[in-house]
């Protein structure tokens, strides 16, 4: 083949696939991208995210999706590594075929993925990651198009001390976290929050991801006395942690981010962890109807109790595709300006809305345990 | 400062010990025979558990009865580990058996993962919350129960391979397999118990935890590395000495987590192999498959 008669045959080809990759984005689904930890440490969670933000795809596909188009999330594994976060982000950014990009966990990702996500210019909604760093390096001045739906911890943490203090128990908090971006942000917030009551955290731990055994740590902070244990652990880390708590003998009210609703029936049942009180972005008792509706539906779907990162991606995914909807288009930048002008109404009873650093606000749940059971003590606006 | 609380220390580092030294003697022990590192050792030890959860939580057993048919199945499964895996690469080069243990180990866990899910599972029993109180000396029952374990565990291979013949064969297809094939000895039978013996071990060690420890498809992954500074400590293929430096190092880091931050003490394990490997490489006792 000569070369004039080769050129015209790239030219065709070009031109063929590129009219047809136009054709399936104009016919196909709206495709969103996600990246979570389907494996690792963390991949409890991770599939907790998944399914709250399939059960927001399926809901939205039930009522004919938007822009007359189904809405499809594809999910690649970080397994909770910055590395692998930014690995699948970029993959999925070069196959231009996704309208945002959906960060289902973790903190440590999340910022490692933002400048990808800059360079690119494409929307990505934060459902789970709380870092508070995010929301420092978004919006006005930094990354406009990273959008952090759930609370940053220094904001959770802000209105758990206020609560603390108010019952006179904000002194003396000893901390033990994972070494990680969570756990670190968590110390830090805790900290800044304890400061704006002239109060200080009584001793800080942290303890490699992954690590089974905390009796040592756990020895060593009993025996300082603290007035509570603010704890910052998930997962298989919190089921240990809480395990060896109980086999020491507790004795110190917990508080911190504590997954209540994760503690071992049993444990909660001793009267072990009375005193108890947590802040978190969501606890699935909250009576509202819309959120005892999504609470049934998930339990039909999955056959289990919806986690906080099954809330944060369910509502982070609605706001999203409302996103869309109001841009009228898959343009990124349409979506992005929609996105910033949001005004959603949450299940919980909240109004979200973002702010200049592109972060929402939506209300803290203050979770307390007495008498052997979880109860829900208030709501803070965060 | 408080007795009772050093005494805390001190007792749950045994058992931290104990743990570390059951996966690490089946590990040395493989290593000592085979000359294989076998990078799947800690997903044996998560399989014991995930099968100990099941047996208790699902289908009743109690704690001695799930021990005891976790550890059956465990020999089995490293006979059937030797034959159609371990012997093929046995003799054929490091690097072939390092490759096949690592794609064993990640096949091993993913398949955990889409068999059990990542969910952490507890095992629930009256074991699990009781407890022995002394004053203010607290301990879970069941990490006693994993401590009579461990230290049964410990007399019987010492047993084994100090008083029994297929011990002595151990040692002599270590010490030069040739010349145990010239005494009749042979090696793939020996190696075929080595695995067995090593495999079970590491079975027991999840069947004595599974109650201690939230059971899940990553836990054998943070043991097993430490498990590998642990046999370099101890002397590659040196029994008693990955044992010995398995206790210690459980003490040693309980008592240093004890008034230390906790990330410190995990670089203890690590700290102590690079000054091995540089200063004493054969091991604090020495290299070979020794009692």
């Amino acid at each position: 083949m000569k070369l004039p008669s080769l050129l015209r045959t790239a030219a065709v080809i070009a031109a063929t696939s590129s009219w047809l990759t136009v054709a399936s984005a104009q016919g196909g689904p709206i495709l969103i991208g996600a990246t979570i930890p389907i494996t690792g440490t963390v991949a409890t969670f991770g599939q907790h995210s998944r399914w709250g933000a399939e059960q927001a795809i399926a809901e939205a596909n039930a009522k004919g999706g938007v822009l007359g188009r189904k809405i499809e999330m594809e999910f690649q594994d970080n397994r909770c590594n910055p590395a692998e976060g930014v690995k699948s982000v970029t993959q999925m950014i070069s196959q231009r075929k996704y309208v945002a990009i959906f960060d289902g966990l973790c903190s440590s990702v999340a910022l490692a993925v933002m400048p990808v996500i800059e360079r690119a210019g494409i929307p990505f909604v934060v459902a789970n990651a709380s870092a508070t760093s995010i929301a420092e390096k978004s919006g006005v001045g930094g990354n406009v198009w990273t959008f952090k739906v759930n609370p940053t911890d220094a904001s959770l943490l802000n209105a758990l001390v206020d609560w603390l203090q108010k019952e006179g128990k904000a002194g003396n908090i000893a901390f033990l976290g994972e070494d990680t971006d969570f756990g670190r942000a968590g110390s830090s917030g805790l900290e800044a929050a304890l400061k704006r009551h002239n109060l200080k955290l009584g001793s800080v731990d942290f303890y490699q991801k992954g690590a089974a055994d905390f009796t040592a740590v756990l020895s060593k902070i009993k025996a300082q006395k603290p007035a509570m244990l603010a704890l910052y652990s998930i997962d298989a880390d919190f089921q240990n942690a809480m395990r060896q708590w109980h086999g020491l003998g507790g004795g110190v009210p917990l508080t911190g981010r504590v997954l209540v609703d994760q503690v071992p029936k049993e444990i909660l049942a001793s009267g072990l962890l009375d005193g108890t009180t947590a802040v978190q972005p969501y606890d699935p008792s909250v009576d509202t109807p819309e959120n005892k509706a999504f609470v049934a539906e998930f339990r039909k779907r999955t056959g289990t109790m919806p986690i906080m990162v099954a809330f944060e991606s369910y509502e982070s995914t609605r706001i999203l595709i409302d996103a869309i909807r109001r841009a009228g288009s898959t343009d990124p930048v349409a979506i992005r300006d929609a996105l910033k002008q949001t005004r959603y109404q949450s299940i919980i009873g909240g109004t979200v809305e973002f702010d200049e650093n592109n972060l929402a606000h939506n209300h803290a749940i203050i979770l307390g345990i007495q008498n052997g059971k979880v109860v829900i003590l208030g709501q803070s606006k965060t | 400062m408080d007795a009772g609380f050093l005494l805390q220390l001190v007792i749950n580092g045994l058992v931290i010990g104990v743990i570390y030294a059951l996966i690490a003697m089946g590990l040395s022990l493989i290593f000592g025979v085979l000359e294989i590192v076998n990078f799947a050792h800690g997903e044996f030890y998560m399989l014991g558990a995930m099968a100990a959860w099941f047996l208790a939580s699902q289908a009743g057993f109690g704690y001695w009865t799930t021990v005891a048919a976790v550890v059956i199945v465990a020999l089995a499964i490293g006979v059937l580990l030797y034959e159609g895996l371990l012997g093929a690469v046995e003799g054929k080069g490091f690097e072939r058996s390092i490759l096949l243990t690592l794609g064993l180990s990640m096949i091993l866990q993913n398949g955990a993962v889409y068999l059990f899910t990542t969910t952490p599972k507890m095992i629930s029993n009256s074991l699990t919350y009781s407890q022995v109180v002394l004053g203010s000396f607290r301990m879970p029952t069941a990490r006693i129960y994993a401590l009579v374990v461990g230290l049964l565990a410990f007399t019987g291979l010492w047993l084994v391979l100090h008083r029994s013949k297929i011990g002595k064969a151990m040692r002599g297809v270590s010490q030069n397999r040739d010349a145990a094939l010239m005494v009749g000895i042979d090696p793939r039978a020996v190696a075929r118990v080595a695995v067995a013996v090593g495999v079970g071990l590491s079975g027991l060690a999840g069947a004595a935890l599974a109650p201690v420890y939230a059971v899940h498809p990553l836990m054998g992954f943070a043991f097993v590395f430490k498990a590998f500074a642990i046999v370099i400590i101890g002397g590659l293929g040196n029994v008693s000495g990955a044992a010995i430096a398995a206790l210690a190092l459980g003490v040693i880091e309980t008592l240093m987590g004890g008034f230390l931050p906790m990330v410190m003490v995990d670089a203890v394990a690590f700290m102590a192999m690079i000054a091995i490997l540089l200063f004493r490489p054969m091991g604090l006792f020495g290299r070979g498959v020794r009692v």
